[in-house]
């Protein structure tokens, strides 16, 4: 999975450093989305389904850190995603490779650094409320993400 | 954020309204503590986020526990705000109109309660964001195409109930709604349309009643609590064909429109037509500051060598055909015919057929996406955005008067111009995107200035804004003036005879009930 993100990733910083003004006549669309048009940018990554969120009492969650990051935090972090895109534009900046934009490859993260950015905001990340995630799925999130010491 | 109460409640009614609040949906779902206050702040409030502090949110889980909500703020005299998911960003994100409301946030309530492939429709409660819609089409395979907004991020009711648009030919979304359920301020509950009839078989299908029709009553609107409806989704086409051209000058915005229309009101083009200009698409290519260095707007010399090194033109005309291959084939002859008259540029084609894959920012096939709300990024910082809408009639005269009057206004504030015109049917909702860093004061103060003056300038020219923001939902209320603002008088009688004690959502768009009528014109960004 990281792989295949990784390479959506590379296409995306490729689109966002070339034009995107190309002119492409007849292009299909199947040979489009697998090799981007030629003498174009890359496609863009397919949109990436999120874990389904399970039944059950929210405020005493079941599921598991993989599954709610997925679901709770995916409309933005998944591959191609607003936060994802706007991060891998920072590590970028400070030398780190581009799949640092996905906050699943980072081991430099935190418990503690994302649930205040969760609850805090941070930048173009908005605060999140107890019903967007609740205390129990931040803190199954946060040990998920929380690879760092 | 401190507790802000609101008018006329105590300390200790607050207390007893949210003991009770605690018994009707369990504690886990009355929110609080100044954590959550903030997290119901306005992010982008253009202004102290405290001028819409909510005293605090409330999450029941079922049309029960919404009634009892009600009934609850009634006796207690403790005014709500209604919100689906609270992502209406831009014009308030979850945060009230008026200070001290307790946000009743129907996100919880995430139902899709019915999906219907054959006659094209849902029935859905208010959390069901477009995400998780357009994933249980997609993992059903249903062959459904939804119509999205440019943020996706909000609830599919939510955004239709508040006149949002979207690109494909459902994209007037208030459109789709097809029979509400809703809870009124007294705690009453009904249904509209043929859904005042029990176990009515088309009460989403068929958009009128028995006598007077009510479901837009419930939308941009406080009159009760939608806490179901009916939405109706597009069949997936057989094919789609984009046809992309870009337009070389500002003004040809003009023959543009005067081309599109005719196109749209005969039937060759189904799409609601989305026309960004230049800097839609430079927002996503980095910071402004990676190509104007200076304060300032970016002054025309700078964009004409921006949009020839980008190899852009100023606006980006983007149709979508739907439907049948060789029908879309003959139409676009049409469309491609119809521009040679001004322009020689071949369009682009791309053709999609059902089963071929979609990316993630296909938005005009029915994909849903947060990406373009990285425009923010453009200034950097704390960065916010404000949508200044006026709704103009889908001709050019009326188009590049418009662009002339509110481009002239812009870059008299020194902030970029970045407009784009949707063409709906015989109007354009014209957006133009004020975009700002909210650490930035004296930004923050030239982007409310720079509002206030398009507002005067477009009501004096005879058009209206279609949404606004919180701090200015007076300011615009009070620009539909006919007849000493008759509508207004009429909705406000109504909101009174509904709901005596004027609970829910007080002062949206302008509409205040007897018991805060005080509040009328305090709160303005």
């Amino acid at each position: 999975m990281t792989c295949r993100a990784a390479s959506g990733l590379a296409s995306l910083l490729i689109l966002a450093a070339v034009l995107s003004g190309c002119k492409v006549v007849n292009t299909d669309n199947q040979i489009a989305n697998d090799q981007g048009p030629p003498g174009g940018p890359p496609a863009l990554p397919p949109y990436p389904m999120r874990a389904q969120m399970a039944e059950g009492d929210r405020l005493h969650t079941a599921m598991d850190g993989a599954a709610l990051f997925s679901n709770r935090c995916g409309a933005c972090h998944l591959a191609g995603g607003m936060g994802t895109n706007l991060l891998t534009k920072q590590q970028m900046a400070v030398g780190r490779p581009p799949a640092m934009g996905l906050l699943t490859n980072r081991e430099d993260l935190t418990a503690d650094y994302v649930k205040a950015v969760t609850r805090m905001g941070k930048g173009a990340m908005p605060r999140q409320t107890r019903v967007d995630v609740t205390d129990a799925e931040l803190d199954r999130i946060a040990a998920y993400l929380g690879k760092g010491k | 954020m401190k507790l802000t109460l609101p008018p006329g409640l105590s300390p200790q009614g607050f207390d007893a309204a949210v003991t009770a609040l605690q018994g009707a949906v369990g504690a886990g779902w009355v929110l609080t503590s100044d954590e959550d206050r903030d997290a119901y702040a306005d992010i982008y409030a253009p202004g102290p986020e405290t001028l819409w502090g909510a005293s605090g949110a409330v999450a029941p889980g079922s049309v029960e526990e919404v009634q009892a909500v009600v009934r609850i703020a009634n006796e207690h005299k403790l005014p709500l705000w209604t919100v689906a998911r609270g992502k209406n960003l831009g014009y308030g994100t979850a945060a009230p109109r008026m200070p001290g409301c307790m946000v009743l946030d129907l996100g919880r309530m995430n139902r899709i309660l019915e999906l219907d492939p054959v006659l094209g429709y849902c029935v859905i409660e208010p959390g069901v964001g477009f995400f998780d819609l357009y994933e249980r089409i997609q993992a059903d395979k249903l062959p459904l195409m939804m119509s999205v907004p440019g943020n996706g991020w909000g609830s599919v009711l939510g955004n239709a109930l508040d006149h949002g648009i979207g690109y494909t030919p459902y994209g007037l979304h208030a459109k789709n709604l097809c029979g509400l359920e809703v809870v009124l301020g007294t705690g009453d509950l009904v249904r509209t349309g043929l859904g005042a009839m029990s176990k009515n078989h088309a009460w989403n299908l068929f958009p009128f009643g028995y006598g007077p029709t009510w479901d837009l009553m419930f939308s941009q609107s406080n009159l009760g609590v939608v806490t179901k409806a009916g939405i109706w989704l597009m069949p997936e086409p057989e094919t789609s064909l984009e046809l992309n051209l870009d337009i070389p000058q500002a003004e040809d915005i003009s023959w543009v429109v005067d081309t599109l229309t005719p196109l749209k009101l005969g039937g060759i083009i189904d799409q609601s037509i989305f026309i960004p200009s230049w800097l839609g698409k430079m927002v996503i290519l980095g910071q402004r500051k990676d190509f104007w260095d200076r304060p300032g707007a970016i002054p025309d010399w700078r964009v004409a060598e921006l949009l020839k090194e980008h190899d852009l033109g100023y606006w980006k005309v983007q149709i979508r055909l739907y439907g049948d291959e060789n029908v879309n084939k003959a139409k676009a002859e049409v469309v491609k015919a119809a521009f040679r008259q001004h322009l020689d540029t071949p369009m682009q084609e791309v053709w999609w057929r059902k089963g071929d894959p979609t990316n993630i920012m296909d938005t005009t096939l029915g994909v849903p996406s947060a990406v373009p709300l990285q425009m923010g990024d453009w200034v950097g910082g704390k960065s916010a955005h404000l949508g200044f809408s006026p709704v103009v009639p889908a001709t050019g005269r009326h188009v590049l008067s418009q662009l002339r009057r509110s481009r002239k206004i812009i870059s008299d504030h020194d902030v970029d111009f970045y407009a784009s015109f949707t063409i709906g049917g015989r109007f354009c909702n014209n957006v133009n995107m004020l975009m700002y860093d909210r650490d930035n004061a004296e930004q923050v103060a030239r982007i409310k200035q720079l509002f206030n003056a398009l507002i005067a300038d477009a009501a004096a020219a005879g058009y209206a804004e279609y949404r606004t923001h919180l701090g200015w939902m007076d300011p615009i209320a009070d620009t539909f003036d006919f007849n000493d603002h008759a509508l207004r008088r009429m909705t406000e009688k109504v909101k009174d005879a509904l709901d005596p004690n004027g609970i829910l959502s007080p002062g949206k768009q302008g509409i205040w009930p007897s018991a805060y009528a005080a509040e009328r014109g305090k709160a303005l960004a």
